[in-house]
């Protein structure tokens, strides 16, 4: 009678730990959700890279309507760091070492990359619209595409000139270089955590999944 | 060809009928321009004279269709060689299939590029387009294959300084005011991913009907040499 009892009460504690521990796994797989990066790029401790180029037209998507509370939602968390990836757009050059540039400015400004005074959001979502919504392809060279992005901010061709030139600039172009072998994977928005884990756009639900699925892997 | 004697003979005897279609050419060398003519229409009209660039999953459908093509071609040697025969018809299916699924893979994202509150769900833009088997081919002809066009958009674009007559005017104004290719712009009917689709869904089903007439037909020889 006893032993039976206890029996009972044994599997019944072991049933509810096993569905307890069910619930408690994660929701979130490697290969499905996520896929660790061969080539983690270095430096990128709680940080949440997005690599994206201006002439792609889910970056837009994502950039008007989910980058924005993402990143709010993970206020102390993750650092964001955007990187535009140089080697798709006509001028993915040029708008690299723009946006390298501005950044730079915002940083030293003291201003947040989402806030809506940054130099470096203003050009952005100006390159966006002039290319998506106006269908702009800049067909008049270097000189007409800059124009476009210093026009959104009022700022003069000599300016930026000078504001390009700081080798803190080059830096950042250097390490943005990553940005290629992420973008080949699964190609662009490519968010990457912490440097090593790079989500599958694809199987992205919802702003709360993906904020649900960033936590997790900053933790990691 | 007489049209009422094959349809007499389709009816009495579907599966010689079918079987006898196939060891001919005008089957496969139909595929093969239907095909190849479908990727000319999308290069020389579409691409060159209206400026709707290619997007990359429109350059994946090109290969397959090409690759029907070139499997409709061989086979068009000679058909009674079972050989050619085969290979024609392994690769009209593996173009079929593939074609379909590019098809279905545009059409989510032409989705979800086009609907406002359409996003999740789509892999996104691709850095460089893959091809099955890693060929170069963005590389060894990138007028045909490289996808100068966004995801999702075949809407026409026009460089600066470019001069229209008036029929490129007319198609262009047609497709900018829809935002891209459909069969019927103004009602939006039927969207490019969606026309491919049909396109590689009749061959395919065509294909599984000749290829289950082969397998009878084979059955039927082989009981017929059992019972002799």
């Amino acid at each position: 009678m006893q032993s039976r009892f206890l029996k009972n009460a044994v599997k019944s504690v072991l049933c509810t730990f096993f569905f307890v521990a069910a619930f408690q796994a994660s929701a979130f797989t490697e290969g499905t959700d996520y896929v660790a990066l061969e080539k983690p790029i270095p430096n990128a401790d709680k940080t949440l890279i997005k690599v994206f180029s201006y002439d792609c037209p889910f970056c837009y998507k994502y950039d008007k309507s989910v980058t924005g509370p993402v990143v709010q939602k993970l206020e102390g968390i993750v650092t964001f760091k955007p990187y535009h990836l140089e080697t798709k757009a006509k001028y993915g050059q040029q708008a690299s070492r723009f946006f390298a540039a501005l950044m730079l400015k915002d940083q030293a400004n003291g201003v947040s990359l989402l806030d809506d005074k940054s130099l470096f959001k203003k050009t952005k979502m100006a390159y966006y619209a002039a290319y998506h919504d106006k269908k702009q392809r800049w067909d008049g060279g270097e000189a007409d595409f800059l124009k476009t992005g210093l026009d959104a901010i009022g700022m003069s061709q000599a300016d930026y000139e000078a504001a390009a030139k700081d080798p803190k600039v080059e830096e950042m172009l250097q390490i943005w270089k990553a940005s290629y072998e992420v973008a080949k994977i699964q190609g662009i928005p490519g968010y990457v955590v912490n440097g090593k884990y790079l989500i599958y756009t694809k199987n992205i639900k919802s702003i709360d999944d993906l904020v649900a699925l960033i936590k997790e892997l900053a933790g990691k | 060809m007489d049209f009422k004697k094959t349809w007499k003979a389709l009816r009495t005897s579907p599966i010689d009928t079918l079987f006898e279609w196939q060891n001919q050419r005008f089957l496969w060398v139909l595929m093969a321009v239907a095909m190849g003519g479908l990727v000319l229409v999308a290069h020389s009209f579409f691409q060159i004279y209206l400026y709707m660039a290619p997007c990359e999953q429109c350059v994946y459908i090109r290969f397959a269709m090409l690759v029907m093509m070139v499997g409709g071609l061989v086979a068009v040697i000679n058909p009674k060689i079972v050989a050619l025969k085969l290979f024609g018809c392994v690769t009209a299916f593996y173009g079929a299939i593939t074609g379909m699924m590019y098809s279905i893979k545009l059409n989510g994202i032409h989705h979800a590029a086009h609907d406002p509150e359409g996003l999740f769900g789509v892999q996104g833009c691709s850095a460089e387009p893959g091809f099955p088997f890693g060929l170069p081919l963005a590389q060894w002809s990138p007028g045909w294959f490289n996808p100068t066009g966004d995801c999702g958009y075949d809407a026409p674009i026009v460089p600066d300084g470019v001069t229209l007559d008036g029929v490129q005017q007319w198609f262009i104004n047609m497709y900018t005011a829809s935002d891209g290719w459909y069969l019927i712009p103004s009602l939006k009917f039927m969207n490019m991913a969606q026309a491919c689709f049909m396109a590689f869904g009749l061959i395919f089903v065509v294909l599984v009907a000749m290829a289950v007439v082969w397998g009878i037909k084979i059955a039927r020889t082989k009981q017929q040499s059992i019972a002799q």
